[in-house]
């Protein structure tokens, strides 16, 4: 009996590291697609960039770990300002099939960039935590792993204050409602939207950095993160900041159960089918809009 | 000679063009491309009717035609259907589960739309995937034959060489395209435009915004699932990498970079986008690179596409049909 | 008017010149995946058949011509390899091919090789049904899953001291195909299966994967999964507390495995075609020629492309033309004496009667503590 405990203690562990993870990424694909109104399929590709950069600071760099992974996360930022300068500025009143095109054509983009760099070679980063597992009444986790659960879920908690406490995010928010009478009262959209944007991709940058100590990292990983990303934002309601990150807490949870307890084949099904459950009952997702 | 008949002339030198290819061409290699390029004429056809006419961005287009090539795949591998069954099978049902997933989806708009459309593919690769017992998971189905043709008084003639399998091809471009052509062009094609324009106004003539989107959501993925089953005959097995997301970027490429809205644009971008990866094997991610940085540049400056203004513009003045679809 | 006839007769020589060399040389094409996820391995078996036919070249060739080898990228993407062979075989007119790594790949090439009449040695692809389809144009150098698993299958219990097995393997046919054929072998040496796991090509944590297996308290684990995930299996089993044995087929005994799995590596069992500390006067001289040219020890994946390649030579050598009918025939024949040991290939063309070993990584090294020989199927 107490073996079973330990195995389902085991897949919640397993899936709040990932739910984590994917609330995290979600964040960010919610504020740039909540303020500009811009489905981000490039975020992926952010987060493959944090991950790589990340990578290589370390192990070509020789960059304390801990200073390695806020640099590849700057490094992501100043691409996505410059993206956002030269691309997305053009593009603040543009249909959402032209947005939605740039984005695509942005991911192809970087993912072969990517490999034209680095090669498909998929790397993990070192990290200097031991590797020796800890266990806590037979459920067993690493110095890592609960180094990425902390990480992430303080960067949730830094996002969610600044959406809700500052004035950046106080302005964020009203762009996000009302683009016009935004502008009509002084803020200023061009910064608005690359602050969006910027802190966007930071989120995503953070999580391939951060989790790329334990799962390796590739050129073309940028697709299916982007893929979770998106299912976790229509599960949670697109636009929503706690449905994402709810929304992601409880899609890391889904999929280690189900996977725990059904074939594994159809673990990724799992997110699908939720979603089309949505959609068909709850459209606008879990949560309403921010 | 008069207008119309400089205009016919010109029509007639296309066609003897078109049919006259490979009696020219003897290059096995090249007729291969050919055939490959007239298969995806039908897919995109299909595909502008959605993203260009109806204006909403489907990314499911590409898992249809999977599920057409996989659905004639295993109607030949357990029945023993050929592809003159086959063909047909595979649009109806492919136009079924379009039927099916737009009553679903059809109803929302903006980029939950999309997204749904990808989450869809996705969610029928893993089927193609895992399914081992009906799809064969990664293994595929191979061993899918072109079908003899059956002609009264002449027997059974062998088409799979590729200079007879590519006049099925053309055959199959041809009638997708005027299908195409005649669809957009009467009032349904009408309606499109009007949505894609203009859909508070629609929906306030009483055109219903959900029953056209249908329609061309369904009459494109029949295309697509005809495409498909074209394809898997002719290359002779399936496999869930029909799944990818990357061709879903080719017929984006195809319908965007050709100018989508004009039928003739995605027909002119299935070929050249057909050939130009081919002709530039050697320099894989470049490539992809390049088709990228176009594709991010012809979105933002060149709207109308690149293949159809380019080929408008040699077409003179008096001659331009007046074309209602044009972005 | 002088002018004119010179350069005439230049352009008409150069448009023949293609000709004319064609005739000098034999070529052979060649299908892997020079891009896409397993281009790292597909890189390593081109540049070593290049490395070998430049030896090969430098005395003599095949007979007495130049080798010459065309390259072409199949990504292990079906449609891919197909274009790919499709032009090799119309365009550059090679007289055989090696290909294409991935079965799928594989399968969809041979439909090619069919077509034109040209033979295909594949060295890599295990997919049992590839010798089942009756194709008379495809041979296959290298043991199927279900081969390797009856050789090695009664000897693990002992061999790794265990007596429950757990499974976890890619869910594609070679993963199960491992996990429907080795069962039996296993249990024939006094073993017990115990779970049967799988995971996604492009799964990247096995989280839930390894937290069944462990609940069913395994002694070892069995795996199929190349080197990426091979990686972040041996990394995530460790770090959620398993310590068991792991036995891999795929490439956990390759240099790039170790060296990205670290600790993790140690103590790790492969089920190899190939390793590199096989000792032996024709592996040594390779492995001495590989390091010098290619800078690492070879992989399975090198160990394949020397077996293919040479079984090809050695054919068209026999074959007394560069005549694909002929290779075919002369393929057929093959009595070869290698890297691994003897080939033979049976009537479905499926190779038979080489040595293949269990490697123990200690130390960072796959030391052989085990060889078997493949019984004709």
């Amino acid at each position: 009996m107490s073996a079973a405990i330990t195995i389902l203690g085991q897949h919640l562990l397993n899936g709040v590291l990932i739910g984590c993870a994917y609330a995290l990424i979600a964040m960010g694909l919610t504020m740039i697609f909540g303020v500009m109104n811009i489905a981000n399929f490039a975020h992926g590709e952010f987060y493959m960039l944090g991950g790589f950069l990340a990578f290589y600071l370390v192990s070509l760099m020789g960059l304390n770990y801990f200073a390695a992974l806020p640099v590849a996360v700057v490094l992501v930022v100043a691409l996505a300002v410059i993206l956002q300068h030269a691309i997305f500025r053009r593009l603040r009143d543009a249909p959402m099939m032209t947005t939605t095109l740039v984005t695509i054509g942005l991911s192809i983009f970087l993912e072969h960039v990517a490999l034209l760099l680095w090669g498909p070679q998929p790397q993990s980063i070192p990290t200097p935590f031991p590797t020796k597992p800890l266990s806590f009444f037979g459920v067993y986790t690493t110095p890592l792993y609960l180094f990425c659960m902390a990480v992430t879920a303080a960067l949730i908690l830094v996002g969610h204050l600044l959406i809700r406490r500052t004035r950046m995010g106080k302005a964020m928010r009203a762009t996000f409602q009302n683009k016009e009478a935004s502008a009509l009262v002084g803020i200023r959209i061009d910064r608005i939207y690359m602050y969006a944007f910027a802190f966007g991709a930071a989120l995503a940058a953070a999580a391939g950095a951060v989790l790329g100590g334990f799962i390796p990292v590739e050129p073309t990983t940028g697709g299916i993160i982007t893929l979770k990303a998106f299912v976790v934002v229509i599960l949670g309601g697109m636009g929503s900041f706690v449905g994402a990150i709810v929304g992601g807490l409880l899609l890391g949870l889904a999929e280690a159960l189900g996977a725990g307890y059904m074939p594994t084949g159809w673990k990724d099904a799992i997110g699908f089918f939720a979603v089309i459950l949505v959609l068909l009952f709850r459209p606008e997702g879990l949560f309403k809009r921010v | 000679m008069s207008d119309t008949g400089r205009q016919r002339l010109a029509t007639a030198a296309v066609c003897v063009a078109l049919f006259a290819v490979p009696l020219v061409v003897h290059d096995e290699y090249y007729l291969h491309l050919f055939i490959v390029s007239g298969v995806f004429v039908v897919a995109v056809l299909g595909l502008d009717l959605i993203v260009g006419y109806v204006g909403q961005l489907s990314l499911a287009h590409a898992a249809f035609f999977a599920i057409g090539a996989y659905t004639s795949a295993l109607l030949f591998v357990r029945l023993q259907w050929t592809m003159w069954l086959g063909l047909p099978s595979a649009a109806l049902f492919t136009g079924l589960v379009a039927l099916a997933l737009g009553s679903v989806i059809l109803r929302t708009r903006g980029h939950r739309f999309i997204i749904i459309t990808v989450v869809f593919a996705e969610l029928m690769r893993l089927v193609a995937t895992n399914w081992v017992d009906v799809t064969r998971g990664f293994m595929g189905l191979p061993g899918l034959q072109v079908p003899k043709l059956y002609l009264p008084g002449l027997g059974a003639i062998n088409i799979a060489s590729k200079e007879r399998f590519y006049y099925v091809v053309l055959v199959a471009a041809v009638l997708a395209y005027f299908a195409c052509r005649a669809i957009v062009r009467s009032s349904i094609g009408r309606k499109f435009v009007l949505i894609r324009e203009n859909e508070p106004l629609a929906e306030s003539l009483g055109i219903s915004a959900f029953r056209y989107s249908m329609i061309a959501f369904v009459a494109g993925a029949a295309l697509a699932g005809a495409a498909g089953s074209l394809y898997a005959h002719y290359v002779g097995f399936v496999s869930p990498d029909l799944f990818n997301f990357s061709y879903v970027t080719i017929m984006l490429i195809m319908v965007i970079l050709g100018g989508k809205g004009t039928l003739l644009g995605p027909a002119l971008g299935a070929v050249l986008f057909t050939f130009l990866p081919e002709l530039l094997r050697e320099a894989s991610h470049w490539r992809m690179i390049i088709f990228a940085t176009i594709l991010i540049v012809a979105t933002l400056f060149m709207p109308r596409g690149i293949i159809f203004p380019l080929v408008e513009h040699l077409v003179p003045r008096r001659w331009r049909v007046r074309n209602a679809g044009a972005a | 008017m002088h002018a004119l006839k010179l350069t005439l007769a230049v352009a008409v020589s150069l448009a023949l010149a293609p000709l004319a060399v064609a005739q000098e040389t034999v070529r052979i094409g060649v299908v892997q995946p020079t891009t896409g996820p397993v281009a790292y391995d597909g890189n390593i078996y081109v540049n070593t058949v290049k490395m070998l036919v430049d030896d090969m070249n430098a005395k003599g060739g095949v007979l007495g011509k130049k080798i010459e080898l065309v390259v072409e990228d199949g990504a292990c993407n079906p449609a891919q390899s197909v274009n790919a062979a499709e032009k090799l075989v119309v365009r550059d007119k090679v007289v055989a091919l090696l290909g294409a790594f991935c079965s799928t790949s594989t399968a969809a090439v041979m439909e090619v090789a069919k077509k034109h009449k040209v033979p295909l040695i594949t060295g890599i692809s295990t997919a049992a049904q590839l010798t089942e389809q009756g194709n008379p144009y495809f041979f296959r150098a290298v043991a199927t899953t279900p081969m390797l698993g009856n050789a090695f299958g009664p000897v693990l219990p002992k061999a790794v001291k265990a007596k429950r097995f757990a499974f976890l393997t890619l869910n594609d046919d070679w993963g199960r195909s491992m996990q429907a054929s080795y069962p039996k072998a296993i249990e024939s040496g006094g073993g017990q299966i115990v779970a049967n796991e799988f995971f996604q090509q492009s799964d990247l944590q096995f989280l839930s994967q390894i937290t069944k297996v462990k609940a069913a308290n395994p002694d070892a684990i069995v795996l199929a999964a190349n080197t990426q995930q091979a990686v972040a299996l041996s990394k995530q089993i460790r770090e959620l507390g398993v310590t068991v044995p792991l036995i891999g087929e795929g490439s956990w005994t390759s240099d790039s495995y170790i060296k990205l799995a670290g600790p993790a590596a140690e103590g790790v069992y492969g089920l190899v075609e190939y390793v590199y500390t096989i000792k032996s006067p024709i592996n040594e001289a390779f492995v001495k020629e590989f390091q010098a040219k290619l800078k690492e020890n070879p992989s399975k994946f090198a160990g394949a492309a020397h077996n293919a390649i040479h079984i090809m030579v050695d054919a068209i050598g026999r074959a007394g033309a560069a005549d694909p009918e002929k290779i075919r025939t002369a393929l057929e024949q093959t009595d070869y004496n290698g890297l691994v040991g003897n080939i033979k290939f049976d009537a479905k063309h499926q190779a038979y009667g080489q040595t293949v070993y269990l490697a123990h990584v200690k130390s960072g090294i796959p030391e052989v503590v085990e060889t078997a020989t493949i019984a004709k199927p």
